[in-house]
């Protein structure tokens, strides 16, 4: 109920309406051609690939593509299964040890007064800037020195202590009201307690977003830089690899993009909508 | 008495938990990133020469840096054009995120989808595929001819333009800024979902209490959503100039990288590094300065 009279207020006229709509439409266009190719592409039989002008849109979809594709993965040294679980692995321990320990640290950087915080921040704050293709070298050095090179370790250890989400999350954090917090401490609940129960369901949107961004980044996860077993590699090295193969895998290569999209697409779609689900209920009402 | 010795030791765990909160965090950064960035940083002032047991540094001093500067030929020239872009690019991408966030946060038939495809451009463009797409050269090929910018940034505009007898200069602001209009639609992905997360954290009952009180749609926009998302704005400023500033296919970057490897070799890459750092460093510290002056904080 509260919902509807919020979204009342902020709608404009109708015809403040249809520009805004005129003005979807084209933005979307702009986003929406490149996937709509692709997916057509995917389902092109080899004749219509390769056609001069190239055209838009498929005339004889096939799924041939996609049967080559399954095709190679079967003939595959190590069984493609084994690929889909190491990305697996990566991904979900990657995004939730990131999320978990993003959100620990910002609390108490958001919440918490304690002597050194602010050099803290601006450290964390530099680093942001640093890419990490130009350390990639002294990180290898660290990774096989503490021995991680060729486990997920090396992968996954880094991916938590990436900056962006914790200044994405202390940034959240600090819109929390502080007599929310005050009354929480006097009611009782330890420090653990005011954070898993009352910060983090307050900030629901902030961490759905962070999940999505470290999703993103641990799905295309290569690990060729500190991989080097067969059996530990991820799913996008064995794709690499089939795609790889020339001008004639264009039709498999296609196929394989689409499916490497169509993940992370469904894991925005559900965390989108758990989005709106909690809206209602996340309000610091006072 | 027994008052004040209470409150002490309250504090004084909370700055415990404070410590404990951010240990983890801290243990991972340390060893990953800062550790990383002294390396690279102690690297900037050596040659670097590798042995067959590892590496072996020989003290340069600044040579590493006045060869940068003064030597390479291109690299002051790519880092000034690099800076003058992100100057155009940021406002455009933050006011287009901001708005599409805020018609995406709105109620209307579709709306999950719409922000399905205005997230696209961020899984298209991101890691794997982004690299598939490069591998396979058919798709090269043909998404030249079918890039959505060419539709505006060709000829046709362009003529159209030119008949109007509008002043050059004018015209010619109009159609760089209509040729970045992809790229900048590309980039804000990642903005509007800061944006949005922003929007849905704003309490209802905020909007119910200015409804109350009367104010308009315009005065709770600009009087809560505006300040409410400010620092936000923050958030999203600092993303994407650090996007545009590391991003992979960022030309800066991969010329960095590739000296690695190169004669000039190891030290001259990180020393462009760490001036690159520097740099970027300097841009965000002046635009944080500025916009925190605007940043609202609930208390």
């Amino acid at each position: 109920m509260k919902l509807s009279i919020r979204e009342k207020k902020v709608t404009r006229s109708a015809g403040g309406d249809t520009i805004v709509f005129i003005l979807l439409v084209i933005g979307g266009t702009f986003m929406a051609l490149p996937m709509v190719y692709t997916i057509s592409q995917a389902f092109k039989p080899m004749n219509e690939l390769f056609i001069w002008p190239p055209r838009f849109f498929v005339r004889n979809p096939t799924m041939a593509n996609f049967y080559d594709l399954f095709l190679l993965m079967e003939d595959s040294w190590v069984p493609i299964t084994r690929y889909l679980f190491n990305t697996l692995v990566i991904t979900a321990f990657g995004t939730c040890g990131h999320v978990l320990m993003a959100s620990l640290a910002a609390y108490a950087l958001a919440k918490h007064k304690f002597p050194g915080r602010g050099v803290y921040f601006n450290i964390i704050v530099f680093s942001l800037m640093f890419a990490w293709h130009v350390t990639a070298i002294p990180n290898y050095l660290i990774m096989s020195h503490i021995g991680w090179v060729d486990t997920y370790l090396a992968i996954v250890a880094p991916a938590w202590a990436m900056p962006l989400g914790l200044y994405l999350m202390k940034q959240f954090m600090e819109q929390i009201p502080n007599p929310l917090l005050e009354a929480a401490r006097i009611d009782g609940a330890g420090e653990f307690k005011i954070f898993w129960s009352i910060v983090m369901p307050n900030v629901k949107p902030a961490w759905l977003t962070l999940i999505i961004l470290s999703f993103q980044s641990m799905w295309g996860e290569t690990g060729a830089r500190f991989i080097y077993t067969e059996e530990l590699k991820p799913l996008p090295y064995a794709l690499n690899q089939i795609v790889s193969g020339g001008i004639a895998r264009a039709g498999t290569g296609a196929a394989v993009t689409v499916l490497m999209m169509l993940i992370p697409i469904i894991i925005f779609i559900i965390n989108q909508s758990k989005v709106v689900q909690t809206m209602g209920s996340a309000g610091i009402d006072k | 008495m027994k008052n004040k010795l209470f409150r002490i030791s309250f504090q004084r765990r909370k700055i415990i938990a404070g410590y404990l909160f951010c240990l983890p965090f801290l243990i991972g950064f340390a060893l990953f990133f800062f550790y990383s960035f002294m390396q690279t940083l102690i690297f900037s002032f050596n040659e670097l020469q590798l042995t067959p047991i590892g590496y072996e540094l020989t003290f340069v001093g600044w040579s590493n840096y006045s060869y940068a500067l003064n030597v390479h030929p291109s690299f002051p020239m790519d880092l000034a054009a690099e800076i003058g872009n992100l100057a155009v690019n940021v406002p455009l991408i933050l006011a287009f995120s901001f708005f599409t966030a805020i018609i995406l946060n709105q109620k209307f038939f579709g709306r999950l989808l719409a922000r399905v495809i205005f997230f696209l451009p961020v899984i298209l463009g991101a890691g794997i595929i982004f690299r598939l797409e490069q591998t396979d050269m058919i798709t090269q090929l043909s998404l030249g001819a079918a890039k959505p910018g060419l539709v505006f940034s060709g000829t046709a505009l362009q003529n159209l333009l030119l008949s109007t007898r509008l002043p050059e200069q004018f015209l010619q602001f109009i159609i760089d800024a209509v040729e970045r209009i992809p790229l900048i639609v590309r980039a804000s992905g990642i903005q509007i979902l800061i944006f949005l997360a922003g929007l849905q954290s704003i309490p209802s009952s905020v909007y119910e209490a200015a409804d109350v009180e009367g104010a308009t749609a315009w005065e709770s926009f600009w009087l809560i959503t505006f300040p409410m998302l400010s620092p936000l704005i923050l958030t999203a400023v600092v993303y994407t100039i650090i996007d545009s500033f590391t991003s992979a296919d960022n030309e800066l970057v991969s010329m960095i990288r590739s000296t690695a490897f190169t004669s000039q070799g190891f030290g001259v890459s990180t020393a462009m590094a760490v001036l690159y750092f520097i740099v970027i460093a300097a841009v965000l510290g002046l635009v944080l300065q500025v916009v925190s002056k605007w940043v609202y904080y609930q208390e």
